[in-house]
Formats: structure tokens, C-alpha cells, sequence
């Protein structure tokens, strides 16, 4: 608007003409520079407008799709560090680290696998290095018949017998056994007995060949067993020669 | 279908238990443990682990975790 006046006014003389010649095209860059920083400013908004849109965005789907595993993964976290307190912490850690990766997160893989990687990576990283729990490490050279439970030839009555006990054991006491044995297989049975996850999904978790996935789920489930037989046998759970009760 | 004998169900029973053979593996160990009473109540052992394991390990999540989640990605964010 002033420039059209500015212009007009000048106008009439040569020189007038001569500086309206001058003055415009600073004015124009002027106004143009102006306009440009507005526009700027304008797209800065813009930008942080929608990135805290996507962020929003982001938030959402990680709340509807990620925190619905909290349950499963706090189960999972109680057997890793055995008290609440901690189970707390570390699954809280894990859906913050787990957050601030979802935009690596590839949308149609397994999520609860991915989850599992990252609270499995948090634990050993942190809470482990704060229990040193002294049987790590050496866990997996142990020998079968250091671990006991020598597979005795038991009948096949006997194994039905066992079946039972085991089917009638109180879950506090399934629980206390799983906290016994040592981490690592304690892990490897959560997440295939618990949680359903393939050998090849546990090794991807663990960071541990399908082999020694295997080889730790035997073991600790032939711990558990063991555990839970001596238990039996110690409350009188199993009486072989007593006739079978039916529930 | 053949019955595989009991060195090999027992040796392949926990994979099988987890889902880890294949069909014709899975068959294979059916049909021996249809004549076979004692890989059959080894199975049943089994069995009855996993799923005590599983009744015994379902966990909920106190009340107040989820909030403290959602304060905490929130705070993680801002922090950014």
C-alpha cells in the first residue's frame, strides 16, 4: 500500500522517477525478505505442528497396540527379577526404550516377540549385573548328572501318578520351583510354556542358538519336575498304591 | 504313517509338546504313543507341566503401572 503512494508521489519529476526507480526494487526486497521470513516462521509452525501431530499419532498406536502386553510382559519381568517392585521398573523401562524405537518397529511383525527382545535386553543389561547371580555363565556346561533327576526308569503308572501330583500342585508352589532353578532355563520355560514363543523366536530373544534354547528348556524342566516330585513325595502327594482319585 | 519307537518319541517328545516337529514327525509319534503306554504317560507328564506352568505364572500388573507408563513415555518426549 505505501509503495503505491511512495510511487505517486513520485511520479510526476524525473527525478521523482529516477528514485521511485531506486526505491523499488529495495522496497520489494524488503517486502519479499518480510514476506519470506513470515512464510518461514509460518512453516516452522507447520513443522512442529505435525511432527508433534506424528508423535501423537505415534503414542497412540503404540498405547493401543504395545501396552495391552503389559500383564504378559510384568509376568514375564516378576520371573526375571522376583519381586514386584523391580518388575515395576523394568517393565516400565522396557515400554519407554521400547517407544522411543517403535518408528523401527516393522508394523506387521511379531510385536510381542520385539517387546520380549527389549525386556529381555533391559534385564540382562541392568538388573542383572545387580543380582550377580554367581551361576551364571557357567550354567550351560553344566553336566546332566550335576543337575540331578537322573531319568530313572519309572513305569508308566508311576508317570501317571506323577501327572497328577503335578496337576494338583498348588501354582505357589509351581511358581517357588520356577523361582529355584537357575535363570536362564527359568527363562527359556516362561517363554515357551508361558508365553507360547517358537525355539527359533526364544534363541532371537535370548541371543542364544536354537540348540541351547533346547537344551536349557530340558534341563529346566527337568528341574521343575524334580522339584515339584520331592515335593509331592515329602507332603505324601504321590502314594502309587493308593487307589486313583478322579476329580 | 510309522511308528518311530520309543528312543525316538522320548527323545522328540518335549518338541513335540511345543510344536516344534513336523506334521509328519507329529504323526509319527501319535501313532506310537496310541500302543505305547509308557511314552504316552510321559507325554501326559509333559502336558501337565506346561500347563500348571502356565496357570501358575499368569501375572497382573498393579493398577498404577500403566498411568506410570504412559507419564513416563510422555516425560521421555518431551525430554527428546
Amino acid at each position: 500500500m505505501s509503495t503505491m503512494t511512495l510511487d505517486a508521489r513520485h511520479s510526476s519529476t524525473a527525478v521523482g522517477e529516477q528514485a521511485a526507480s531506486v526505491h523499488w526494487p529495495s522496497m520489494t526486497d524488503e517486502l519479499r525478505a518480510e514476506r519470506a521470513e513470515q512464510t518461514e516462521a509460518a512453516s516452522h509452525d507447520d513443522e512442529a505442528v505435525s511432527r508433534e501431530s506424528a508423535l501423537a499419532e505415534r503414542r497412540a498406536m503404540f498405547q493401543e497396540q504395545a501396552l495391552p502386553f503389559m500383564d504378559q510382559l510384568y509376568g514375564a519381568a516378576m520371573r526375571m527379577t522376583k519381586n514386584p517392585a523391580d518388575a515395576s521398573d523394568l517393565v516400565q523401562e522396557t515400554f519407554v526404550k521400547a517407544f522411543a524405537a517403535f518408528g523401527q518397529f516393522e508394523q506387521g511383525t511379531n510385536l510381542k516377540a520385539w517387546l520380549y527382545r527389549i525386556l529381555t535386553n533391559t534385564f540382562i543389561n541392568v538388573y542383572r549385573k545387580k543380582q550377580r547371580d554367581p551361576y551364571q555363565g557357567s550354567i550351560d556346561e553344566l553336566e546332566e548328572w550335576q543337575l540331578g533327576g537322573a531319568q530313572s526308569a519309572t513305569s508308566s503308572s508311576s508317570r501317571s501318578a506323577e501327572a497328577e501330583a503335578i496337576d494338583r500342585m498348588p501354582s505357589g508352589v509351581v511358581k517357588d520351583a520356577l523361582q529355584t532353578i537357575p535363570e536362564d532355563f527359568r527363562l527359556a520355560v516362561y517363554l515357551a510354556d508361558v508365553e507360547g514363543f517358537s525355539y527359533q523366536e526364544i534363541a532371537d530373544i535370548m541371543k542364544t542358538p536354537v540348540g541351547t534354547v533346547m537344551s536349557r528348556l530340558h534341563r529346566g524342566r527337568r528341574l521343575l519336575r524334580d522339584s515339584l516330585a520331592d515335593y509331592a513325595r515329602e507332603r505324601g502327594m504321590v502314594a502309587s498304591t493308593a487307589p486313583r482319585r478322579t476329580r | 504313517m510309522t511308528d518311530c519307537g520309543c528312543d525316538k518319541a522320548k527323545a522328540e517328545l518335549e518338541e513335540f509338546l511345543h510344536n516344534e516337529l513336523s506334521e509328519q514327525q507329529c504323526d509319527d509319534i501319535r501313532e506310537h504313543m496310541a500302543h505305547c503306554d509308557d511314552c504316552s504317560a510321559e507325554h501326559l507328564v509333559g502336558l501337565t507341566l506346561t500347563e500348571r506352568i502356565r496357570e501358575a505364572c499368569q501375572e497382573k500388573a498393579p493398577e498404577e503401572l500403566r498411568a506410570m507408563i504412559e507419564v513416563a513415555i510422555a516425560r521421555s518426549t518431551t525430554n527428546a
